[in-house]
C-alpha cells in the first residue's frame, strides 16, 4: 500500500521531468559558475573562557543543464577545535521548472520553514554573526536550546509563485527523511552530559518548576530528537511541511511555516512546528524576525501505562538592522544590528545581540557584535566576536 | 496511516499547483523587479560583477529562492544585458544624432526602475528629483559614470551611459 503510493509519486514526478527535459535540447554553453561565500571570525566566550579563530570556506556549484533543469550544490569546508578539516554538504539539488511559476526540487536542499535556514543563514547575508538562537548555532556551540536546529533535509519540494493584485503569494511544499531520536524513550535512557541533566531535572518531581511548564508528574527526560540529514529514514515516516506567504514588493514579506515528522522508530511520536516569519524592508532599516512553537511527542507513565503526551515549547527573535550611514554620510556603509530572542519552556533563555556592520562592498562586510543570553537555569552565556565575510 | 495521509496531503498540493495558471498583469521592467526583489534578502548585488553568462547560470538560482517565474527572470536577464552592454553597442550608437531624449535614457538605463522621477518609481535609491539642485551638476555626472565612487555598497548598476545622454538628464533633472 505504502510502497505504491511512493511508487505512483515517484512516477509521476519522474515521468513529468524526464519527458520534458528531453524536449529541451542544451542550447547555451553558460553552463557553470563557481560562487559561494567565506567567513573568518574570532570569538571571545565568557562562559567557556574560550577564544579562538575560525574559518569557513563554502563553495557553491552551479550547473545550468538547460532552460529546465538547474543543479546547486554547496559545501561547506570549515576547522573543528581540534584542528581538523570538517566538510558539509549543505545541500546538493537540482531544479526542475516546471512552468512559469511552478519549481520541483529534488535532492538535498535547505528546508523552506521559515527564511532564516532557505535565505538568511550565509555569513554575507546574516546581519548578526550568530545564528539566532532558536536554530541552533549551526556548527559552533551557543547557550540557547533551539527550536528546529535544522538547515536542510533530504527528500523533494515544489514551489509556485501568483501575483494577486498587487500582492505576490508563495506557496512551498516539502516532504524529506525527518529527524530521529537521539535517544530511546524507555528507561535505559543514558544521560549523558550536562544538557540531558538539566532536562532530566526540568522534569522531575523534586524541581521547582514554572507553573505553566508541561511538566510530567513522572520524571520523565524530554526527548531529545535529532534532526542532522541523512540520506536513511529510522522510520517510514516521511517528516512534511511546508510555507505560505504574501509578499508586498519591495517591502513586506509575510510567512507562516509547518513542520511535522516522527522521530521515533516506531513511527508514532512526532515532533510538529509552527513558524511566522516577517521581513520588512525600507530604505533605512531592515526588520526580520521568526517566531517557532514546536509540540514534541513523548512516552510518558501514567498509571502504570506508557502513554503519548505532548510538550510545547516555544521561541522567537527579532532583529534590527539601521543603515546609519544613510544619515551622516561620514559613517558610509555603516549599520548597526540589534537582535532580541527569547525561548520559553524546558530550557528558558533570553538574548540581547548588537553589532555594528562596515561593509567594504555590497557583498562584503565586517561585522563586531556582542552577545548575552541570560538562562534561566545555568551560567548566563556572554561572548563577542569579530567577522569577516564576503559572497563571491 | 499517519503516512498515507502525509503522501495524500503532497500529491494533492502538487496536483493543485499542477492545474493553476497565473495569469500575469502587466510585466515589470527588469530595473523594477531588481528593486523589488534583489534586497530583500542580501544587499543588491551589482550588475558588473559578474559576466552575463555567469548571470544566466546564477539568475535560476536566484529564481528558486526569491520566488521568481520565468518571465521575470528573462526581464531581469535583458536588463542586466542592456546595462553591461559596451557603450559602442548599435542601441547606444543610435542617440548620437544630439537629440537625445531624456526620458528615453531613463527607459533604455531603467533608472526609474530603482528611482522616483516625478512621483513614478521605485525605492531602491533615493529620488532624483532634486538630485541636480541638492548634489550638483558634477556629483551627478560622477555617480552615473562610477556609482560605486562615494558608496562602496551601492548597489546602482555601472551602465555604459554616454556623456550626451548624460547631459541630457542633466536638463531635465535641473529646476525649470
Ligand atoms: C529570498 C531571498 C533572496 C532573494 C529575494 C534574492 N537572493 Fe540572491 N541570494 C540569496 C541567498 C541565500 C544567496 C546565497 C546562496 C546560497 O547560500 O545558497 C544568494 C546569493 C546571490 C548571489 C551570489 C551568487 C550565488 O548564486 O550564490 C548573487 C549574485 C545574487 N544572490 C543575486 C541576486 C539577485 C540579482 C536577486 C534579485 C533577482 C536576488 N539575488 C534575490 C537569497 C536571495
Ligand atoms: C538597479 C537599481 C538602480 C538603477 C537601475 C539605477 N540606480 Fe541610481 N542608485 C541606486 C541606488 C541603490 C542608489 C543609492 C545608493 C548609492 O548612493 O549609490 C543610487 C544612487 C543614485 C544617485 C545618487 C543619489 C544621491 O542622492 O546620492 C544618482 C544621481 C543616481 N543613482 C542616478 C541614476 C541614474 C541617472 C540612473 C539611470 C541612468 C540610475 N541611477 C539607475 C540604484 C539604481
Amino acid at each position: 500500500m505504502r510502497t505504491k503510493e511512493k511508487i505512483r509519486l515517484a512516477t509521476a514526478l519522474f515521468g513529468a521531468l524526464t519527458v520534458q527535459s528531453s524536449l529541451y535540447a542544451n542550447e547555451s554553453n553558460d553552463r557553470f559558475v563557481l560562487v559561494g561565500y567565506g567567513d573568518v571570525k574570532y570569538e571571545n566566550t565568557d562562559v567557556a573562557n574560550t577564544s579562538a579563530f575560525s574559518a569557513r570556506f563554502v563553495p557553491i556549484f552551479l550547473f545550468s543543464l538547460n532552460d529546465k533543469m538547474h543543479v546547486e550544490a554547496e559545501l561547506e569546508v570549515g576547522l573543528n577545535e581540534d584542528g581538523e578539516t570538517e566538510t558539509e554538504l549543505e545541500y546538493a539539488d537540482i531544479h526542475y521548472f516546471l512552468n512559469d511559476n511552478t519549481t520541483i526540487t529534488a535532492g538535498k536542499f535547505l528546508l523552506p520553514f521559515g527564511q532564516f535556514s532557505a535565505n538568511w543563514h550565509p555569513s554575507w547575508i546574516n546581519r548578526s554573526i550568530w545564528t539566532p538562537g532558536i536554530y541552533g548555532a549551526h556548527g559552533s556551540s551557543q547557550a540557547m536550546d533551539p527550536m528546529l536546529p535544522i538547515l536542510s533535509d533530504v527528500g523533494v519540494a515544489a514551489q509556485q509563485v501568483y501575483q494577486v493584485g498587487s500582492a505576490k503569494v508563495f506557496f512551498d511544499v516539502f516532504m524529506t527523511n525527518g529527524p530521529r531520536s537521539e535517544a530511546e524513550h524507555d528507561e535505559e535512557e543514558v544521560v549523558e552530559d550536562d544538557h540531558d541533566i538539566a532536562f532530566a531535572r526540568l522534569f522531575s518531581p523534586t524541581t521547582t518548576l514554572d507553573p505553566d511548564v508541561d511538566e510530567d508528574e513522572h520524571g520523565e527526560a524530554f526527548p531529545e530528537v535529532e534532526f542532522e540529514a541523512t540520506s536513511s529514514d529510522n522510520n517510514s515516516n516521511k517528516a512534511f511541511g511546508g510555507r505560505i506567504a504574501v509578499a508586498f514588493l519591495p517591502s513586506i514579506e509575510i510567512g507562516t511555516s509547518y513542520y511535522q515528522g516522527a522521530y521515533d522508530e516506531g513511527g508514532q511520536l512526532d515532533i510538529r512546528a509552527n513558524g511566522i516569519d516577517i521581513n520588512l524592508i525600507s530604505t533605512h532599516a531592515i526588520l526580520r524576525g521568526e517566531y517557532i512553537r514546536t509540540e514534541t511527542d513523548a512516552f510518558v507513565e501514567r498509571d502504570h501505562e506508557d502513554v503519548i503526551d505532548s510538550f510545547s515549547r516555544n521561541g522567537w527573535f527579532l532583529q534590527g538592522t539601521f543603515f546609519v550611514g544613510h544619515l551622516f554620510e561620514e559613517l558610509g556603509s555603516t549599520e548597526i544590528v540589534i537582535e532580541h530572542a527569547q525561548t520559553k519552556k524546558v530550557e528558558e533563555a533570553e538574548r540581547w545581540m548588537v553589532g555594528i556592520n562596515y561593509w567594504l562592498d555590497p557583498r562584503s562586510v565586517i561585522k563586531v557584535g556582542y552577545e548575552d543570553t541570560d538562562v534561566a537555569d545555568g551560567p548566563d552565556d556572554k561572548r563577542f566576536a569579530v567577522q569577516f565575510s564576503y559572497g563571491f | 496511516m499517519k503516512h498515507q495521509s502525509t503522501i495524500n496531503i503532497f500529491v494533492l498540493f502538487t496536483s493543485l499547483f499542477a492545474s493553476l495558471h497565473v495569469h500575469s498583469s502587466e510585466p515589470l521592467s527588469g530595473a523594477e523587479l531588481i528593486n523589488n526583489n534583489c534586497a530583500r534578502c542580501h544587499n543588491s548585488r551589482p550588475i558588473q560583477e559578474f559576466s552575463m553568462s555567469e548571470w544566466k547560470v546564477i539568475m535560476p538560482h536566484m529564481r528558486e529562492k526569491a520566488h521568481l517565474t520565468g518571465t521575470e527572470v528573462q526581464a531581469i536577464l535583458k536588463f542586466m544585458e542592456i546595462a553591461s552592454t559596451p557603450v559602442q553597442a548599435p542601441k547606444v550608437l543610435a542617440s548620437v544624432n544630439n537629440t537625445v531624449e531624456p526620458r528615453e535614457v531613463l527607459t533604455r538605463y531603467g533608472c526609474q526602475g530603482c528611482h522616483q522621477v516625478q512621483g513614478a518609481g521605485g525605492t531602491l535609491g533615493p529620488s532624483l528629483d532634486n538630485i541636480i539642485s541638492e548634489k550638483g551638476i558634477a556629483f551627478f555626472e560622477r555617480k552615473v559614470k562610477e556609482p560605486q565612487f562615494n558608496n562602496s555598497a551601492s548597489a546602482m548598476p555601472k551602465m555604459p551611459i554616454t556623456d550626451e545622454e548624460i547631459a541630457a538628464l542633466v536638463v531635465f533633472l535641473s529646476p525649470q
